[in-house]
């Protein structure tokens, strides 16, 4: 076997003789690298100013708000891994909480970046790097939160490939 | 009257992007990983920032757009300006916009497209490939099986079927990624 599961195969159940995995080596590069951002983003050797809790959650929010159960459920069993219960009840809210703190910032970035981010401000930004994060901390979550709609669409998209190949 | 232009639209970071004098090795290896024409755009270089997730995502961008065989390039275009519009990105509309009409020489098509929008009249392909794409934009939850069928009436095999969902999937990340790390700078108005 060349390669291990990913993460859309676990999630979805396609079996490795399937034609949808077939068809997904195809398009090798896309499903590394679809694997390779996800872990580089949510399990970062060197996660820098932003704790691996902090990314199992925002991972998690924006599973919650894109309705992906399947990928919530991952996230939730990620952050819990990290034994951070304040941080897992936090995520799990809405609305975000509306103080000035770290995590309540952090996660009122998500609900903006993940629904609208067209309104997105300097204001916003500005108030991430005054709770300390750098300018790679700021790309990375910012990486993160966008790359859940990603995964969304992609496992939507494939689970209609599934559907349509056993109808 | 529809904000979407063809025209050059500017984009200007909120966040310092990186010098490429300056940049560190791991940096440059990572904007290595993007298509080479954007290497060294303020966005690539904004995202060089973090060079852990700029290669790997830079990578994937480049699979998805210019992989070979599979569904046409102006299609790819076509699916994330489709996307672009949906998710209000002014500047990845028009970026993509000018693609798709540069790769098929229908600027007119695009333009239509732009002022009108989706209900514009298009081939019974563009028709398919437009109205997939806004679906699986809007309401990835409620895509299913039978959502696949217009594409294949439309004569999408599976691998463009596949290039299809990675393209508009890309563009959940790009316009989210675009808008709220820096913001488009629309052309003057006449």
């Amino acid at each position: 076997m060349a390669d291990t599961e990913d993460l859309a195969e676990r999630l979805l159940g396609i079996a490795p003789d399937s034609p949808l995995a077939v068809l997904r080596t195809e398009r090798a590069s896309i499903r590394q690298h679809s694997e390779g951002a996800y872990r580089e983003l949510v399990l970062p050797a060197e996660p820098g100013g932003v704790s691996l809790a902090e990314r199992a959650a925002l991972a998690l929010r924006v599973a919650l708000i894109e309705r992906h159960e399947g990928l919530a459920a991952h996230f939730r069993a990620l952050l819990q891994q990290h034994g951070d219960a304040a941080l897992l009840a936090a995520a799990q809210h809405f609305p975000a909480p509306a103080g000035a703190d770290r995590t309540a910032l952090l996660l009122r970035y998500a609900d903006m970046v993940a629904v609208q981010p067209e309104c997105c401000g300097q204001e916003d930004i500005d108030a991430l790097a005054a709770q300390g994060l750098s300018p790679q901390d700021i790309v990375a979550v910012t990486q993160l939160i966008a790359f859940v709609p990603y995964q969304t669409r992609l496992l939507a998209g494939l689970r209609a490939l599934q559907e349509e190949a056993s109808s | 009257m529809s904000h979407f232009t063809m025209e050059t639209v500017g984009w200007e970071p909120r966040i310092p992007p990186v010098d490429a004098e300056t940049a560190t090795p791991q940096q440059l290896a990572a904007l290595e990983a993007c298509p080479p024409a954007q290497r060294r755009s303020t966005y690539f270089l904004t995202l060089a920032n973090d060079p852990g997730s700029l290669g790997e995502r830079g990578a994937l961008f480049n699979a998805v757009m210019y992989a070979p065989r599979g569904l046409p390039r102006a299609e790819r275009e076509l699916a994330t300006a489709a996307v672009s519009i949906v998710n209000g990105c002014i500047y990845c509309t028009s970026v993509h916009a000018r693609r798709f009409a540069e790769l098929t020489k229908e600027p007119e098509v695009m333009q239509r497209l732009l002022d009108e929008g989706f209900s514009t009249e298009l081939s019974p392909r563009r028709r398919a490939i437009v109205e997939f794409s806004a679906k699986l934009t809007a309401t990835p939850g409620e895509l299913s099986g039978p959502d696949l069928k217009p594409l294949r009436e439309a004569g999408l095999t599976d691998l463009e079927v596949l290039d299809l969902i990675h393209s508009i999937a890309m563009f959940a990340n790009a316009n989210r990624l675009m808008q709220s790390l820096g913001k488009s700078v629309p052309p003057p108005s006449e």
